[in-house]
């Protein structure tokens, strides 16, 4: 079976792609079809629509809707066509073509160089501006259409009151994700595309911008992971290992452990399980920076740890467990161990939620069947655990690959490595900050950006789809 | 209640477009801890203005407190939203003035003057840069600092501090550790690396001399002995150690150290930890090669002065800033020799005036500011300022790309492996390396 579907995998993917192409081109043809038979079948008001927006509306008297419509348009084609300097770089058509140039004008010491960066992002704004626009320049067509639906089946158009009305009532979810799918373009869609895009640049130190002009340089920077001496062709391997062995660690030693706390205090033999319970939980009150510096100083070469081994005899010197540490390896362990102490009670707590939910009837069915305590153990508890944790165990997972508070507090990336900003403990993110924040490599920056992207969103999609949990989604309920 | 749902979204919205808008006024960003005492010195210059023109400074003013070490990387990061007149660290100036400049050059002849008469030398050539082919002075000089040395007098007498050897006399004495240092990197071990000879300030070290890359040498003679000296410092039970993750304020308080290497922006911490009675400032101590550590053209008994990175604040002015005209008259206030002795009494700075420790009163007080003041000034002497600002990728080449570690290694003698001066040697090659052009040979 497995050698079959190995076999039929690769058509099966093809004719998938083939498949998704033909549905493309289909659909897109049916929409031109369909716009170029609503321009001709529709009414003066409806043709003129597709020219000045609103025109439909003010044809049946929706006067408020059109000037709407028609003042959206007034307002786009001003800024468009205006090309307003915003910090002295042109939005509107102007900003298109510097898209594409990312700037003409070297300046001197008395005058403006080009700022690359704002032309990006303002090249980058105005498409956003340009697909919001044509969303409104759609909507005015469809509402000059509608009218004239309305009167060719005996209704009238609605008035503006009944739209107002509507939105109020059953079309209430489009009033507010309005706003929302606005915010969500301008605050998350558009800079995340502006930072895809600086990938592609070569906007780094040596670049400032505003002082020096950057340029496209296509996907130079991907490969410069794969060749060179750079920093980024050096120490992408080792940092990706390091932070997937540390998210590996960081994820199941937090996980087990938890699991193994939760099913102790649980265990009917253990008073005061409320008490123990809260115990952990003040953990999590406090919060996680003072946790991390509170260790940091805890293991430092003068703290009480290292005077208790040296009073106890055991060391003879302080031991260097973080940043100063002699090998890589007695930071990287001491971190994870640091982060044990950090996460359990997390897991603890949800798994203790878990454990008193398990359904009482399962356990009595596996003790009439005549299971021991370890089959119902191995075979309920375990299963019901995993089922339910699968997506926490995914995001957690995520979560460390991004984890930035933990390397940045208690060795800010150190011991370092001659010749490079990355140290021995810096994950992708950490270091992704250290290029960025410090030493202004955007280009780099955004590299290594997408790839933990890339890689975050890879182990999501794998690792989820082939769970229980999605496999057998309604098993549990 | 829909109603009132949609009307708040749209509100919220409406409101923030709103306070979006407005004219910023002149701002200006100087260091939090002077920030109370540059706003009343903007308060007299808009009076000095009314006198002096007969009308009102015509423009709002505002004075911000900002994290002086990240001034000038905050303001690159949006220039327009940056502060017309700001204060950065002189070797900031290479990131600053790349390609064509985010700073304005000073024309006014008035405050080139100024400049010129109140300033050291040292400083002087660190505050030009090259933009176009053309030489201009971009900053103005206000604040100056070097390191020193704190040290407990309870363990180490007045005497014991001129000379290294004196202070590991007394650490052996009480059983303690010399020296503690803030950190590892290429600015604390300023004082192994540009220590001089103490009879002709000679030291073969050079660093991007005259903003030029190749002028840099770690290999003399007298490095790798030098070297070689601080490796004995270093490894003696009682000598000097290494940062630890304690932290040297814990060390100092604990009585694990006896002395310390810092500015004056350690200064109040160091009288926190050791406290303002049992404090000691001096300048840095000499030390005296051994025939262990002599080298070359180094010899036995050559006396040398622990160096310093000597460095200055300076202001400077947004280039196209909506306020031009103004800012230069402004900054000629804000730098004369009466303000920077004004700012050394209230805020504590040492000026970067060149005559301060002579002219200035408060500099002959029996106070421990007067002393760290006067300690400063002293070690102008052995100290140059930091030679990073004329290209914006030494700064990186020299601190960030991992030769303060590898001199860490030889001062440590890691693993062993730098016990003769040819290991030395070696392993100052690849910093030298890294210092020319950020990559190991």
């Amino acid at each position: 079976m497995d050698l079959e579907n190995k076999i039929n995998k690769k058509p099966r993917v093809t004719s998938r792609f083939l498949s998704f192409n033909k549905n493309l081109f289909l659909n897109t043809k049916d929409k031109f079809i369909s716009f170029v038979n609503r321009f001709k079948n529709g009414s003066i008001g409806t043709k003129l629509s597709h020219f000045i927006m609103g025109a439909g509306n003010f044809y049946h008297k929706q006067y408020i809707k059109g000037s709407i419509f028609f003042i959206i348009q007034a307002a786009f084609l001003t800024l468009f066509i205006s090309s307003p300097e915003v910090n002295r770089t042109p939005l509107g058509f102007k900003s298109i073509g510097n898209f594409f140039t990312l700037g003409t004008v070297e300046g001197d010491v008395f005058s403006r160089t080009d700022n690359s960066m704002l032309m990006l992002l303002f090249g980058v704004v105005t498409f956003g501006i340009i697909a919001m626009f044509l969303a409104a320049y759609f909507a005015s067509i469809r509402s000059a259409v509608k009218a004239d639906q309305d009167l060719a089946s005996g209704k009238k158009p609605t008035s503006f009151k009944q739209d107002i009305a509507s939105l109020l009532d059953e079309r209430f979810h489009v009033a507010m994700l309005t706003p929302a799918i606005i915010g969500i373009t301008v605050f998350t869609i558009l800079p995340t595309i502006f930072m895809i895009l600086i990938a592609f640049t070569n906007f780094n130190h040596e670049r400032p911008a505003g002082q020096v002009l950057f340029d496209w340089v296509g996907f130079q920077n991907f490969l410069d992971i794969f060749s060179g001496t750079g920093e980024i062709a050096v120490r992408f391997g080792p940092v990706l290992t390091w932070t997937l062995i540390w998210a590996f660690f960081a994820t199941s030693t937090n996980y087990i452990g938890g699991i193994l706390l939760a099913l102790l205090i649980n265990k009917k033999e253990v008073k005061f399980k409320k008490l123990w319970r809260t115990i952990f939980i003040l953990t999590i009150a406090l919060p996680q920076f003072i946790s991390l510096l509170a260790m940091r100083n805890l293991l430092s070469e003068y703290g009480p740890i290292n005077a208790i081994l040296q009073n106890l005899g055991i060391t003879e010197a302080p031991i260097r467990f973080l940043a100063n540490a002699n090998s890589a390896w007695t930071a990287r362990i001491t971190i994870i161990v640091i982060n044990i102490w950090i996460g359990i009670p997390y897991t603890m707590l949800m798994t203790s939620g878990i454990l008193m939910n398990v359904p009482a009837e399962l356990y009595e069915a596996a003790q009439i069947d005549g299971a021991t305590k370890r089959q119902a153990f191995f075979n309920i508890t375990i299963p019901y655990i995993l089922f339910v944790t699968t997506p926490y165990l995914i995001t957690s997972f995520i979560g460390n690959i991004t984890s930035f508070n933990v390397i940045y507090l208690l060795t800010g990336g150190a011991p370092t490595v001659s010749g490079y900003i990355a140290g021995e403990t810096d994950l992708l993110v950490t270091w992704l900050y250290k290029l960025t924040i410090d030493q202004s490599d955007y280009n780099i920056g955004s590299v290594i950006a997408i790839m933990t992207f890339i890689i975050t969103a890879s182990a999501t999609l794998l690792s989820y789809r082939r769970s229980k949990s999605y496999k057998e989604e309604d098993a549990f309920q | 209640m829909k109603k009132l749902l949609v009307f708040l979204t749209f509100a919220i919205i409406a409101i923030t477009a709103i306070g979006c808008g407005g004219k910023a006024p002149l701002t200006i960003w100087v260091g939090s801890e002077s920030e109370a005492f540059y706003q009343q010195k903007m308060e007299e210059y808009k009076a000095f203005y009314q006198n002096q023109n007969g009308v009102e400074f015509p423009h709002d003013i505002r004075v911000v407190g900002v994290d002086t070490g990240t001034a000038a990387s905050t303001f690159l990061d949006d220039t327009e939203a940056g502060a017309d007149i700001f204060t950065a660290a002189h070797d900031n100036l290479g990131k600053l003035i790349t390609g064509s400049s985010a700073v304005a050059p000073i024309q006014s002849q008035a405050l080139l003057n100024q400049i010129q008469n109140d300033n050291p030398d040292s400083f002087l050539n660190v505050i030009k840069g090259t933009v176009g082919g053309v030489q201009y002075t971009f900053g103005v000089p206000y604040v100056a600092q070097a390191l020193v040395l704190y040290y407990n007098k309870d363990f180490v007498s007045e005497t014991q501090a001129q000379s290294w050897e004196g202070i590991l006399e007394a650490a052996v004495a009480a059983n303690k550790q010399a020296l503690s240092l803030a950190g590892t990197d290429g600015f604390n071990n300023s004082f192994i690396l540009l220590a001089t000879e103490k009879e002709t300030g000679y030291t073969s070290l050079r660093l991007y001399e005259n903003g030029v890359q190749d002028n840099t040498f770690g290999t003399g003679d007298d490095t790798i002995a030098k070297l070689k000296w601080a490796q004995r410092f270093f490894n003696h039970p009682n000598g000097a150690k290494r940062p630890s993750d304690s932290g040297w304020e814990v060390e100092l308080s604990d009585k694990i150290s006896i002395a310390f290497i810092g500015g004056a922006w350690h200064f109040n911490a160091a009288k926190a930890a050791v406290g303002e009675d049992k404090l000691g400032i001096t300048i840095l101590p000499t030390f005296t090669l051994t025939s262990e550590d002599a080298y070359g053209d180094a010899e036995a008994g050559t006396l040398f002065q622990s160096g310093t990175f000597a460095d200055a604040k300076l202001f400077f002015m947004k280039k196209d800033s909506n306020y031009q005209e103004y800012l230069e008259d402004i900054l000629l206030f804000l730098t004369t020799k009466d303000v920077q002795e004004e700012s050394f009494e209230v805020a504590a700075n040492l000026p970067a005036y060149k005559n301060a420790a002579e002219e200035f009163e408060a500099f002959q007080a029996d106070t421990l500011d007067a002393k760290l003041a006067t300690a400063q000034v002293r070690m102008f002497e052995y100290g140059i300022p930091q030679p990073f600002g004329f290209v914006s990728r030494y700064n990186t080449y020299y601190y960030s790309k991992g030769a303060p570690d590898l001199i860490l290694d030889i001062l440590e003698n890691k693993d062993g492996e730098f016990t003769t001066h040819q290991q030395i040697l070696a392993q100052m090659q690849i910093v030298e390396s890294l210092w020319k052009t950020g990559l190991r040979p």
